[in-house]
């Protein structure tokens, strides 16, 4: 019982001799205040773009493989090939057949037909990018609607010209007519439109680089409408393009499913295709790329900032030390009135860790504020978790116990006659 | 309780200070420790108080010897059973007069309002009770002494050492502190003091008169000069 008063005691006496020089006190503590304020703000900032980006990734659904038509290098290179009818690249229907047998877990898979066309409204007319798929693209690529409804599996098996437009494009389309029940023309053909998704998912303006232009039709429809072939125009010559699939997503049942899957659609894909005409896109793995960057990222800001703190805490080992030698003796005296060494090493290593623990809680109070400064007016997301706010003032308390230590024990080392006669 | 032996002998390389000083205080004694610089006489204070331990010999302190004892176990002794007055009162600049005379009771582990009342009616018979709050620099140097008489009180020691306690004062406040000095041998206090003032001195029944590490003299201080 008796010593935690006597803990008490000393804690009192460091708050009354800290208190004595308040400047310099203060002054010591901004060198860790600014070091605790620094390493919460960069984590916070840091840990606000990493949920952004895993955001990003996990809207593309961290249980989904992706797998997408690409034009293979070769062929880029060589632009026309010289008029030997069609470019023909990509997976196919075969493929995507062969692939759902193989890969174990596979709750839904959608293909996606993918063709640029223009879309036409009164007197407005703009590119869009067509996108012939199937009534599941909706839960696999989660998107909501904000009026209207989904292309149906009925509107699939009819072949209706029904579409779905993403938020951005009716507006520019419609301004501010309802779109729902309008008809248009998308690459000449006429298609009513029966909803309208809900702004579009970063994730898929980011995959494709395509503006927020989307018209979502049956797959059946997109293909009796404008079939397989895409025609390019490079310098008044024609190239043609064959492109069954333009992409199949696969939903997986976990993240598991999703590994083994990975394996199993990267072994099997190469068989029946000679050159890198795919490519798989697995969110899940993208995370883990992600999560493994902004972890170094964190330690990279973390050991910047602990710069400061180290700074801090060689500015309150001077100080600690002035005041020793300051104090001599006042040691001298409380030693010959009964204190024990320990007593000293702790008066000082109290009032060493008062200052950083004060500036440490300053530091945190700054800490968070800034952040949500940076957050309020410049619009940059940022993330305080809870260790971020504990790492740093544990750092701060350390750093007080650390630099307190060497000055403390030098007091207590002294001699109480040779402190006593200390002038 | 009993008594306060004191077998001291200490050589060194460089300075020796005593060399084989045999004391013996009894309880209730005032003894005025002489002599010119550099004869021991602080020597002979600090391992008095516990501040040292000597080289060679032994101290029994009421029957215990301390002369063994290690850093830790001196710091208690000092705390319970010394109280310093020092010739530059040595107070604590930052803290204010009660909190100065609470000092060994905070090492002592006295719980705060229990010390706050003691070293108040300390002040009180030193006769500051009504200057509690203020610091040391604001008190005259016999003021000052007076808080440190306090202080060196509050364990309620067995043996009260002073090294000249009046060095620092003019005559007529050496005088008020040197009263009470008397006033605490009345009251039974173990008085062992350090002085080069025959007249401070005479207040003692007894000195001790050193000269280069040995006892010179010992014996009552008479009215006139000490003799073998």
């Amino acid at each position: 019982m008796s010593w935690t008063f006597k803990i008490l005691d000393i804690l009192r006496l460091g708050f009354h001799s800290l208190g004595v020089h308040k400047v310099r006190s203060g002054l010591t503590a901004l060198g860790v205040f600014i070091g605790v304020c620094g390493v919460i703000s960069m984590l916070a900032i840091n840990q606000g773009a990493s949920a952004e980006a895993q955001r990003t990734i996990q809207a593309l659904g961290s249980d989904n493989i992706i797998i997408n038509s690409v034009k293979p290098p070769q062929r880029v290179q060589t632009g026309s090939s010289g008029g030997r009818g069609a470019l023909c690249y990509g997976l196919t229907l075969a493929d995507v057949e062969c692939l759902r047998e193989a890969m174990p877990g596979i709750v839904r898979s959608v293909i996606v037909h993918r063709t640029l066309k223009y879309a036409y409204y009164n007197g407005r007319n703009l590119p869009v990018v067509v996108i012939g798929t199937e009534p599941a693209y909706r839960y696999v690529v989660k998107m909501n609607l904000a009026g209207g409804r989904f292309i149906s599996d009925a509107d699939v098996l009819r072949h209706k010209p029904y579409c779905v437009l993403t938020l951005g494009l009716a507006e520019r389309l419609f301004g501010f007519v309802d779109p729902v029940g309008k008809c248009i023309r998308i690459g000449g053909e006429p298609f009513v439109v029966v909803g309208v998704l809900t702004r579009l998912p970063q994730s898929l303006l980011a995959q494709t680089g395509q503006a927020d232009n989307y018209a979502i039709i049956p797959i059946t429809t997109e293909r009796d409408r404008f079939g397989e072939y895409t025609v390019m125009w490079t310098k008044g010559s024609a190239v043609f393009e064959r492109v069954e699939i333009s992409q199949v997503i696969f939903q997986m049942a976990d993240e598991n499913a999703v590994i083994d899957g990975v394996a199993v659609a990267r072994n099997v894909l190469p068989r029946t295709h000679a050159e890198m005409d795919y490519e798989t896109v697995v969110p899940l793995e993208l995370i883990e790329q992600k999560k493994k960057q902004m972890f170094l990222w964190n330690v990279m800001l973390v050991t910047i900032a602990s710069v400061s703190l180290l700074v801090g805490g060689i500015g309150i080992m001077n100080i600690m030390l002035a005041t020793v030698v300051e104090r001599t003796r006042e040691i001298g005296v409380r030693r010959a009135l009964g204190a024990k060494r320990l007593d000293i090493v702790a008066q000082f290593l109290v009032e060493s860790v008062v200052l950083t623990t004060i500036g440490g809680a300053v530091g945190i109070v700054l800490g968070i504020s800034f952040p949500w400064l940076i957050e309020r007016f410049l619009g940059f997301p940022t993330v305080i978790s809870a260790w971020t706010l504990i790492l740093p003032f544990l750092m701060a308390v350390l750093v007080g116990l650390v630099s307190g230590l060497y000055p403390a024990m030098r007091a207590a080392a002294l001699s109480p006659i040779a402190a006593l006669r200390h002038e | 309780m009993e008594n306060i032996w004191k077998t001291y002998q200490l050589g060194s390389v460089g300075v020796t200070a005593l060399r084989g000083v045999d004391i013996r205080i009894e309880q209730g004694e005032y003894v005025a420790v002489m002599g010119p610089s550099g004869s021991g006489k602080s020597t002979l204070l600090n391992l008095l108080g516990c501040l040292d331990r000597p080289e060679r010999g032994s101290y029994y302190l009421a029957g215990q010897d301390v002369s063994t004892l290690d850093d830790g176990q001196l710091s208690e002794i000092r705390n319970k059973k010394i109280g310093f007055v020092f010739q530059s009162f040595n107070l604590i600049a930052q803290l204010s007069i009660v909190e100065n005379i609470e000092v060994p009771l905070f090492y002592q582990g006295v719980r705060r309002h229990r010390r706050r009342k003691r070293s108040i009616e300390l002040a009180g018979l030193v006769g500051l009770g009504d200057r509690l709050e203020h610091h040391p620099g604001e008190l005259s140097g016999g003021e000052q002494q007076r808080v440190a008489i306090a202080r060196a009180l509050a364990n309620d020691p067995m043996i009260l050492l002073a090294d000249e306690p009046t060095g620092n004062l003019d005559s007529s406040t050496s005088d008020e502190i040197l009263a009470v000095f008397d006033e605490l041998h009345r009251q039974g206090r173990t008085i062992v003091m350090v002085t080069h003032e025959q007249s401070v001195a005479q207040h003692a029944q007894r000195c001790i008169h050193l000269r280069d590490g040995l006892v010179e003299s010992d014996g009552p201080c008479g009215g006139d000069h000490v003799d073998r």
